[in-house]
């Protein structure tokens, strides 16, 4: 029986290109890029845009809104809207970089199972499974107490729990890739496992690793913010959830200024928004079957 | 192979899992810096010899791999330790009133959250692509990002700060007389209100999502069709034929979900002085009290495996195309 493999395939320009005619109509998709844009550019401008040095003590503590504070002071008189403005750095580093990590652990493990199967595949899944029961912050907060307050650590004690998910995805998309009639075409004709995987498999399973990375980041970002909430982040840097960290220990609650503890948990919320709003609009894309809900 | 044998392979891998994992967790508890007798000893010159005592008693000055062996033997025969910090044994500080409070948090809300997601998933999947389906997926997603602590200090403002219905943390008002039962049980569910209701509405978008994503699928299965054409009413054939075949995803995640439940606890717990097992663990990690460490992490990973077990084996009664292998 004769084979036909000569149908020409679309290079990833074309697929991009095709997946973004898709994309570009879901309204959620393009709120979540705009959303994006926007944190971004806070982040990027943040010494331009914010009014004062975000640890100077410019006023009064707890001042309450005001022209001059628009979210008021923080307990030692710091512009808490500068504080706000510069955590965006933070929150966008931790979560975009402990996202991307999660999910280069995730496919290395998911594809080694998958493709080799077997007793590698045996025992990276159990290992797998181990992780995912493991309760996820109790654990993060032991490993950040042993590795200690820095901004490294957080990225990576978040990306020591999120990788199995993404694990599990690749696994069971790279099971149904081997046995499909190309990549058999392909070793048939001599190629290397090496070249397989990245040839062939990589490039397949990478648009809904895209979609779980993105959605990744929220999940990331999130639990960064309750991490240094809990006291576990690095106190050197502004994040939102360091602030409110302060603004409880502070008793910021019972104080003159609310705005200290509504305003880093909006801005959290917004850039969760985001990187949500975009996960599921690339989750429309990369699984078509769900394009009619 | 049949529901015994299955039972039996799974039971023993839980087992085997479960010793694994703590075997693994005390070395890594033990990369933890820091003293345990750090918290105690203040003065410079008591010090030393006080500190060598302590260590003496937890057994800290024997070499650390006799201390795993004596901690495994210990393990096997259902013994956790004695605490360092409460100078209690952990049994007694787990199994106490905390693990109540904490359970009794939890189960009201994730309670609440899973039957309140699967009324209003099914209502939502029923009007799909509508705009009050839009507007209750937007909110459900806006739940999902909501930080579950932040909501907690946003109510406690709101309702406990400018408006004085809720108290402002812990279980119980402090040194209050009950003159019965009743009495303390309103009081109670008073404190237990704000944390609740909070842990609900987070968990109610992921819940929705869920059972929505189910309901709008099966809704296109041909026995809907077949009812529906039967010209069975539309009440009957939401309700009865699709909403019970949609429950088993959601049913199955919040039985893996278990590892979650105990994440959101430490967070929600800390922010309403609320005194359950989520804030012992924090202060055992803080203070490097190893043997709560250890023995909450053992209960935590025993309920998280169990779940998913019961999870597994409810699934395949629930489904009867699920084979055991």
């Amino acid at each position: 029986m004769a084979v036909i493999i000569g149908r020409e395939r679309p290079t990833w320009i074309d697929r991009l290109v095709e997946g973004w005619k898709v994309y570009r109509r879901i309204k959620l998709g393009i709120i979540g890029l705009i959303l994006l844009a926007f944190y971004v550019f806070i982040a990027i401008a943040a010494p331009w845009i914010a009014p004062y040095d975000p640890k100077e003590s410019v006023g009064e503590p707890f001042e309450p809104p005001s022209p001059k504070h628009p979210f008021g002071t923080d307990e030692m008189g710091r512009d808490v809207l500068s504080q706000v403005i510069y955590g965006a750095r933070i929150s966008l580093f931790v979560g975009v970089l402990a996202s991307i990590l999660s999910v280069v652990i995730g496919a290395a493990v998911g594809i080694t199972a998958g493709y080799f199967g077997g007793i590698i595949d045996d025992i990276l899944m159990r290992i797998t499974d181990l992780f995912l029961v493991i309760p996820g912050l109790p654990f993060i907060i032991v490993l950040s107490v042993i590795l200690g307050p820095s901004i490294w650590n957080v990225i990576l004690v978040i990306a020591i729990i999120s990788w199995p998910s993404a694990a599990r995805l690749v696994r069971s998309e790279t099971l149904s890739l081997k046995e499909r009639l190309f990549i058999q075409a392909s070793r048939v004709a001599g190629a290397s496992d090496w070249f397989i995987i990245t040839h062939h498999i990589l490039p397949n399973v990478l648009p809904i690793l895209t979609a779980t990375m993105v959605l990744t980041v929220t999940n990331a970002i999130i639990l960064e913010a309750g991490l240094s909430f809990l006291g576990l982040g690095d106190p050197t840097q502004i994040s939102w959830g360091t602030m409110l960290y302060f603004a409880d220990r502070y008793g910021a609650l019972l104080s003159t200024n609310p705005m200290y503890i509504v305003a880093p948990g909006l801005a959290l919320i917004g850039i969760g928004l985001a990187f949500v709003f975009i996960s599921y609009a690339l989750d429309e894309v990369v699984n078509p079957r769900l394009r009619e809900r | 192979m049949g529901l015994r044998g299955y039972v039996a392979r799974r039971s023993v891998e839980l087992v085997v899992s479960l010793f694994l994992f703590m075997a693994l967790m005390f070395y890594v508890f033990r990369l933890m810096p820091g003293d345990p007798t750090a918290m105690f000893i203040e003065e410079a010159a008591f010090s030393a010899e006080l500190r060598e005592r302590l260590r003496e008693l937890w057994g800290l000055n024997k070499p650390i791999h006799e201390q795993f062996v004596i901690y495994m033997s210990n393990l096997l025969r259902g013994e956790l330790g004695v605490s360092f910090i409460y100078n209690k044994p952990v049994a007694d500080l787990i199994f106490s009133r905390k693990l109540l409070n904490t359970l009794a948090l939890l189960t009201a809300s994730h309670g609440m959250a899973l039957a309140l997601g699967m009324i209003l998933g099914v209502w939502a999947a029923w009007r799909r692509g509508k705009a009050i389906d839009l507007a209750s997926l937007v909110t459900a997603l806006v739940l999902y990002t909501i930080p579950v602590f932040w909501l907690g200090l946003i109510f406690l403002l709101l309702f406990a700060v400018y408006n004085r219905w809720f108290p402002l943390g812990g279980t119980i008002t402090p040194a209050r007389e009950y003159g019965n039962i009743v009495e303390y049980m309103g009081d109670y569910l008073w404190h237990m209100m704000l944390p609740a209701t909070a842990i609900t509405l987070i968990r109610l978008g992921a819940d929705f999502l869920v059972m929505r994503n189910t309901m709008v699928s099966v809704i296109r299965e041909d026995y809907i069709i077949t009812a529906m054409a039967k010209g069975l009413p539309e009440k009957i054939v939401v309700w009865k034929h699709a909403a019970r075949n949609a429950m088993l995803p959601i049913i199955t995640l919040a039985g893996l979900d278990m590892a979650t439940v105990v994440s959101g606890a430490v967070l929600t717990e800390s922010v309403f002085n609320w005194d359950g097992i989520g804030r012992l663990l924090y202060e055992a990690a803080i203070y490097r009290d190893y043997p709560v460490l250890q023995g909450l992490f053992f209960i935590i990973t025993l309920v998280v495996l169990l779940a998913n077990f019961l999870t597994d084996l409810l699934y395949a009664y629930l489904d009867p195309r699920v084979r055991y292998d």
